[in-house]
């Protein structure tokens, strides 16, 4: 599964990535490979990326999550 | 002789300005080459947040969000992107120029536009004008998210309140080294359209930051596609996301707008100051060949001046 995580000003992730937890507005979720085509928004909390490396976590504010296509997108 | 000493001094100053010309050159195309890596890094967010918002918008009917509804124009309020500084040629005129004959067009009396400025020059054009100038930014060095946040509030929030029926923002749009454009686009009512054609101007036509040039960082290389791709689950409700998002979008528009101006005022400068460099140059030399001239005339003139009272000495 694609992951991008981006601000205004600067791209956080791009890449490939094996799971992405989010705090989404109706509670958190994970999103795995193949997931349904999703729209929805962030509440504040940390956006957790599982990669074959490792893990990653970011703290956002806020933000716009779009799953389609076996690719994630993260507006923060 | 007082004639030869003046023309040292007039070339010895030429020669400190083609000094100082130059070096602002270089120090302009070092920051211009900053300002566009930038404008570049930001491309990938556009692109995405672009996306969202056309499954949004064509899964649901987004026209009818406050924030996309076209209404009757009774007050405008114009974004102006200018720099604080001179010396970069024509470039904050015709930004100017551009902004006055759009509001001209709009048919709106000075009261009724709200200038929102960044950079000095256009917060003295417009209230020389008689405009009211709602707030000022400084055009600093850095583009800073701060400004570019504080930017969309004050216009979002006039949007929002039905203050302002139209949101416009005005600048220089860095096209190559060579070429910027005045540009102006609306923000608010967003339209789909507009910002794609924003994000597509992003990466400039020439150079080598251009899309088939070298030093290409973009994570994603095809267009921004504004088609529909399946049905999506949208939670909590597309109106809930559009809120979220078009606030985003209009930061796009602000935040491209600054650096693009910021890469436009940097190359224009570099340009200006390459010409400056070669004037003095020009004026050097012609200088140079004036000294030449005079010195020759003085020695000339020194030489008849002895022999000439030799002869008279030879006659007495």
């Amino acid at each position: 599964m694609k992951v991008t995580i981006a601000k205004v000003d600067q791209n956080l992730f791009s890449g490939d990535a094996i799971s992405l937890t989010l705090p989404g507005s109706a509670g958190e979720l994970t999103v795995l490979s193949n997931h349904a085509p999703l729209i929805t928004t962030l509440n504040a909390g940390t956006v957790t990326v599982r990669t074959k490396e490792g893990e990653q976590t970011f703290a956002i504010e806020g933000g716009v999550l779009e799953v389609s296509r076996n690719e994630a997108v993260v507006v923060l | 002789m007082s004639g030869l000493k003046a023309i040292k001094t007039k070339i010895r100053s030429v020669e400190k300005t083609q000094t100082v010309t130059k070096a602002m050159e270089a120090v302009s195309a070092a920051k211009m080459r900053k300002a566009q890596v930038r404008a570049i890094s930001g491309r990938s967010y556009a692109r995405a947040a672009v996306t969202i918002l056309s499954h949004i918008a064509s899964s649901r009917d987004a026209a009818s969000h406050p924030l996309m509804a076209t209404r009757p124009v009774a007050r405008a309020a114009y974004v102006v992107i200018t720099s604080d500084k001179g010396l970069a040629g024509a470039l904050n005129s015709a930004v100017l120029r551009a902004v006055e004959r759009d509001i001209a067009t709009l048919g709106l009396s000075p009261q009724n536009v709200d200038i929102i400025a960044v950079g000095r020059k256009a917060h003295d054009f417009f209230a020389a004008r008689g405009f009211d100038v709602a707030a000022y930014h400084p055009n600093t060095a850095e583009v800073t998210t701060d400004t570019m946040a504080t930017i969309v509030n004050e216009v979002s929030h006039r949007f929002a309140l039905g203050v302002v029926d139209l949101v416009k923002i005005g600048y220089q749009n860095f096209i190559s080294t060579f070429e910027q454009r005045p540009t102006i686009h609306t923000v608010y009512p967003l339209s789909l359209g507009e910002l794609a054609r924003v994000v597509e101007g992003i990466t400039p036509a020439k150079g080598a930051l251009s899309e088939n040039g070298q030093g290409n960082t973009s994570t994603k290389s095809g267009g921004v596609t504004l088609a529909s791709v399946g049905t999506f689950d949208i939670e909590p409700s597309p109106e809930e996301v559009l809120s979220v998002i078009l606030p985003k979008l209009a930061s796009i528009f602000v935040y491209h707008a600054l650096l693009e101006t910021q890469a436009s005022e940097h190359s224009a400068r570099m340009v200006s100051m390459k010409s400056a460099s070669d004037k003095a140059g020009e004026m050097e030399y012609k200088l140079s060949l004036q000294f030449n001239k005079a010195r020759q005339a003085a020695i000339t003139r020194e030489v008849s001046e002895i022999t000439g009272g030799m002869e008279a000495m030879a006659t007495q």
